[in-house]
C-alpha cells in the first residue's frame, strides 16, 4: 500500500504543503525566483549573524540555575503566545475561508481527519516561521560546538503543537460561547492581544507606576541576584530540554503532541459543523447598520473618507493586525507620559518620544497602504469624474486620522506635564505618519485587503523606505527630546533627502498603476 | 443633433489585438446591443469607452466631448457597470449608494431620496441597510446597477447586465433600462442572451476579432446576412460570425 493513499493523513497534507508552497513561490515564475533570492540574501545575512554568536558561544557552558530557568521559561512564554496569537487567528479563519473546504467536506474523506491536516498546516506554518529565524542565527553555534542545543528545536515543536491545541480549542469554544458571527471579530482580537501579551505583561509594572523604566528582565535579574528567586523543578524542564536533556525534552514533546491529538481528533466533527454553519452566517445575522436618517456625505473627499473609515472599522482581520501595533504603540506613549510626570531621565524620555514616532509611522504605513494599494473596487473610482488627488487626499486622511486620535489622549497628556517634550513628540509623529503614507501614495502596489496580514501585497522597497523615514525622524525626535536639537537637524535632513529621492509625480504614478 | 457615442478608428492591442479599427455610432436616445463570441473585444471595447483602459489608437467622443482630451467631463455623464459587480462587501447598499453619489458629486440630499428610490424599484429596499457581503451574485449586481443610475447619467454602459439574475431580477433591469431608454436615456450593453438584444435593442452591432462585422437593426442584419425575414437573431449572428471570423 502506498504511502501516500488517496484519502489519508500523509496524503491530505502532502496536497496542502504543496498549495502552501506555490501560494509562497507565487503564480509567476519570475516572482518564485524572486522570493527564493530575497530569501536566500536574507538568509545569507542571518548565517552571518548567526556564525559570529556561534563563535562568541563557543565556550560557553549554561549554568543549570534559577536565573537560567527563568529565562528560558520567558522565551518559551513569550513564543508561546507569539505561536499562539497566529494559531488562533488562523484556526477562526479555518473556519471561514471556504477554499476548498466545501470540496473536502462533500468527499468520503472523514472530517476528523480535514480538521487533523488542516490543523497539522497550522502548526507547521506556525514552527516554520521560529525555524526561519531560529536555524541561521543558532545553527552555527550548534555545529561550532553546542550539539546538545538541538533540544530547542524539539522545544519549538513542543510549543507549536500546544499552541494548536489551544488555539483551536478556544476558536471552536469562542464560537460555542458567542456564535459564528462574533467568533471571528472576538478571535482575531484575542489574537493580537495574545501577541502583545508578554510586552504588555512586561510593562504593567511600569505602566502601574510601581518601578518605572524596569523590565521584566530586569526584575528577574535582580530578585536572582539577591537570592530571592524559587523556581518548581518543573519549571527547569525547558532550560534542560533546550540543552538537549533527554527525558525533560521527551516530556514536552509529549505533552505537546498528546494535546495536539486530543484536540484535532476530539474536535473533528464539531469544526465540521461550525464551519458549515459560518457559511453565510455573518452576513443573514448581521445586524442593519445604524444611523438609519442620517444625511449623506457631499462632495468626493467625505464620500471617499467616511467609506475609507467605515471599511476599516469592519474589517476584523485588518483590526486585529493594526491593533497589534497600537498595542506597542499607546503602551509606549503612556510609559514616555510617565516618565515625564515622574521627571525621570532625559535618555528615557528620549527614546519613548522616539518609539512612539517610528510606531505613529509605522501605523500610518499599514492604514494607508490599505486605503490606497488595497482599494477594492479600482475601476469604480476611474469611472468617476473624481479627481484623483482629490481620491488620494481622501483616503492618506482616512490613514492618518485613527492615528491622531490613538496618541490625542497620551499626548495631551505629556503636554501637561512636559511640554516641549510633547511638541516634539507630536511634530515628529505627525511628520512619521504623514510621510510613510505619501511613501504609501507614491509607491501604490495594488493588492487585496487580505493580504494585510504579511504586507504580501505590498511593495517590499516602499515598506523598507517607511521603516527608513520613520526611524530617521525618530532619531531626529529623540535627539530633540534630549536637548540636542542642532544635531537632530542631520537625521531630519536624511528624511528628507530620502523622501525627496521616494517622490513620484501624478504621471509616474499612474504609469505605474496602469503597468499593474 | 449631437451624438451620444462616437468611435473612430480604435485600436488595442495586448498580447495580441483585441480591437482593430473600430467606428461605432450610438444615437441619443437608443438601447445599442453589442454583440460577438467570446474573446471578440467587445469588453475592450465598451473598458475604452468607459476611460478605464486607454486605446492604442482612435477617438472617443462622449455627447460631444473628446473622452481622451477631457476624460473627467466624459466621464461625468457616463455610467460603466461591469459583469463583475464593482461594490464593496463591507458596505451597506446605502452607503455604497453614498459613496458613489460623492464621486458624482451629486447634491447629498437629492442623492439620498434618488438612492432610496432606486433601491426601492430594484427590490433592495429591504436590504439597504445590511451589508453586501452575503448578497447573493444578483443582488450586488442590483446594487451596482443602482449605483450606475445614481447620478442619472446620459449614457449607461453595462457589460452583460443580466448575468447572475434570477427571472423576475432580469426582467425588472430590462423594464429599468426600457423606461430608460423611452425616456431619452442612452444605453449600450453586450450580452450573450440574444432573445434581450433581438427584442430591446434599436440597433445590434456584431463584433469578431476586434472588428464590427455588421451593424444595423435586425431586419438590416438579415439583410447583411443574406438571410430570409423568418431568421432569428441567432441564425443571422451565427451567420455573420461565421463568415467573419477571423483565420
Amino acid at each position: 500500500m502506498s504511502l501516500l493513499r488517496p484519502g489519508g493523513v500523509a496524503w491530505l497534507l502532502a496536497h496542502e504543503m504543496r498549495l502552501s508552497f506555490r501560494a509562497l513561490t507565487g503564480k509567476r515564475a519570475m516572482g518564485g525566483v524572486g522570493a527564493m533570492i530575497g530569501l536566500a540574501v536574507l538568509a545569507l545575512v542571518m548565517l552571518s549573524g548567526g556564525v559570529i554568536i556561534g563563535l562568541a558561544l563557543r565556550k560557553l557552558d549554561v549554568p543549570v540555575i534559577p536565573l537560567s530557568a527563568a529565562i528560558a521559561l520567558a522565551c518559551c512564554a513569550t513564543a508561546f503566545t507569539l505561536m499562539l496569537s497566529q494559531t488562533m487567528a488562523a484556526a477562526s479563519e479555518a473556519l471561514y475561508e471556504r477554499g476548498d473546504l466545501d470540496l473536502l467536506f462533500s468527499s468520503p474523506i472523514a472530517p476528523r481527519t480535514v480538521l487533523f491536516v488542516r490543523a497539522m498546516g497550522v502548526a507547521t506554518g506556525v514552527l516554520t516561521v521560529f525555524l526561519i529565524f531560529v536555524t541561521p542565527l543558532l545553527g552555527p553555534a550548534i555545529i561550532l560546538g553546542h550539539p546538545e542545543w538541538l533540544g530547542l528545536f524539539g522545544v519549538l515543536a513542543a510549543l507549536a503543537l500546544l499552541a494548536t491545541a489551544t488555539g483551536l480549542t478556544l476558536a471552536m469554544f469562542l464560537f460555542r460561547l458567542i456564535g459564528p458571527r462574533r467568533t471571528r471579530t472576538v478571535a482575531q482580537v484575542l489574537a493580537a492581544l495574545t501577541g502583545a501579551a508578554f510586552f504588555l505583561v512586561s510593562q504593567i509594572r511600569t505602566l502601574m507606576g510601581e518601578r518605572a523604566s524596569e523590565s521584566l528582565f530586569q526584575s528577574l535579574a535582580r530578585e536572582a541576584a539577591e537570592g530571592r528567586m524559587k523556581i518548581p523543578p518543573v519549571g527547569y524542564w525547558p532550560l534542560l530540554a533546550m540543552l538537549g536533556e533527554p527525558l525533560p525534552l521527551l516530556a514536552m514533546l509529549a505533552i505537546g503532541a498528546g494535546a495536539f491529538a486530543l484536540a484535532a481528533l476530539s474536535l473533528g466533527k464539531r469544526f465540521a459543523d461550525a464551519a458549515a454553519v459560518t457559511q453565510g452566517a455573518e452576513a443573514s445575522a448581521a445586524r442593519p447598520a445604524k444611523g438609519r436618517d442620517r444625511a449623506f456625505a457631499g462632495g468626493v473627499f467625505a464620500a471617499t473618507l467616511a467609506k475609507e473609515l467605515r471599511l476599516i472599522l469592519r474589517d476584523a482581520s485588518l483590526l486585529s493586525q493594526v491593533l497589534l501595533r497600537v498595542l506597542y504603540l499607546v503602551p509606549t506613549a503612556v510609559i514616555l507620559s510617565r516618565n515625564a510626570g515622574h521627571g525621570d531621565g532625559g535618555a528615557a524620555l528620549a527614546g519613548g518620544a522616539g518609539v512612539v514616532v517610528f510606531l505613529a509611522g509605522q501605523v500610518a504605513g499599514s492604514l494607508a497602504w490599505i486605503t490606497l494599494s488595497a482599494e477594492e473596487s479600482p475601476d469604480l473610482l476611474a469611472v468617476s469624474p473624481a479627481a484623483t488627488r482629490s481620491l488620494r487626499r481622501a483616503k492618506l486622511a482616512a490613514a492618518l486620522l485613527p492615528v491622531a486620535l490613538l496618541l490625542v489622549v497620551p499626548l495631551g497628556l505629556l503636554l501637561w506635564l512636559a511640554p516641549v517634550t510633547a511638541l516634539w513628540t507630536t511634530l515628529g509623529a505627525g511628520l512619521s505618519a504623514w510621510a510613510c503614507g505619501l511613501i504609501n501614495v507614491w509607491h501604490q502596489k495594488p493588492g487585496k485587503r487580505a493580504d494585510f496580514k504579511r504586507r504580501r501585497g505590498a511593495s517590499w522597497f516602499a515598506t523598507l523606505a517607511e521603516v527608513v523615514v520613520s526611524a530617521l525622524l525618530a532619531v531626529t525626535t529623540g535627539l530633540a527630546v534630549a536637548g540636542f536639537a542642532p544635531w537632530a537637524a542631520i537625521p531630519l535632513a536624511c528624511a528628507g533627502l530620502a523622501m525627496l529621492a521616494l517622490r513620484r509625480s501624478d504621471e509616474q504614478i499612474a504609469k505605474v498603476l496602469r503597468m499593474a | 443633433m449631437t451624438e451620444a457615442l462616437i468611435v473612430r478608428g480604435l485600436d488595442k492591442t495586448f498580447s495580441k489585438p483585441a480591437v482593430r479599427e473600430l467606428d461605432l455610432t450610438v444615437h441619443p436616445g437608443e438601447l445599442y446591443a453589442l454583440l460577438g463570441p467570446n474573446g471578440a473585444g467587445k469588453t475592450t471595447t465598451l473598458r475604452m469607452v468607459a476611460g478605464l483602459t486607454k486605446p492604442d489608437r482612435g477617438s472617443i467622443s462622449i455627447f460631444g466631448v473628446d473622452a481622451l482630451a477631457d476624460p473627467a467631463a466624459a466621464k461625468a455623464v457616463t455610467a460603466w457597470a461591469p459583469d463583475e459587480a464593482m461594490i464593496y462587501d463591507r458596505l451597506t447598499p446605502l452607503e455604497y449608494l453614498e459613496f458613489v453619489a460623492g464621486l458624482w458629486n451629486v447634491e447629498p440630499r437629492h442623492a439620498k431620496a434618488r438612492a432610496q428610490e432606486l433601491l426601492e424599484t430594484l427590490g433592495l429596499a429591504s436590504e439597504a441597510r445590511r451589508r453586501c457581503e452575503g448578497f447573493s451574485r444578483g443582488m450586488k449586481q442590483k446594487v451596482a446597477l443602482a449605483g450606475a443610475l445614481i447620478h442619472d447619467p446620459r449614457l449607461l454602459i453595462l457589460d452583460e447586465p443580466l448575468t447572475g439574475l434570477d427571472a423576475a431580477s432580469a426582467r425588472l433591469v430590462k423594464d429599468m433600462l426600457q423606461a430608460r431608454v423611452d425616456a431619452g436615456g442612452t444605453v449600450i450593453l453586450t450580452t450573450h442572451i440574444l432573445e434581450v438584444a433581438e427584442r430591446m435593442a434599436d440597433r445590434i452591432g456584431i463584433i469578431a476579432g476586434g472588428r464590427l462585422l455588421a451593424e444595423g437593426t435586425l431586419d438590416a442584419l438579415r439583410t447583411q446576412a443574406g438571410q430570409g425575414g423568418g431568421d432569428t437573431l441567432e441564425d443571422v449572428f451565427l451567420q455573420l460570425t461565421a463568415d467573419g471570423a477571423p483565420a
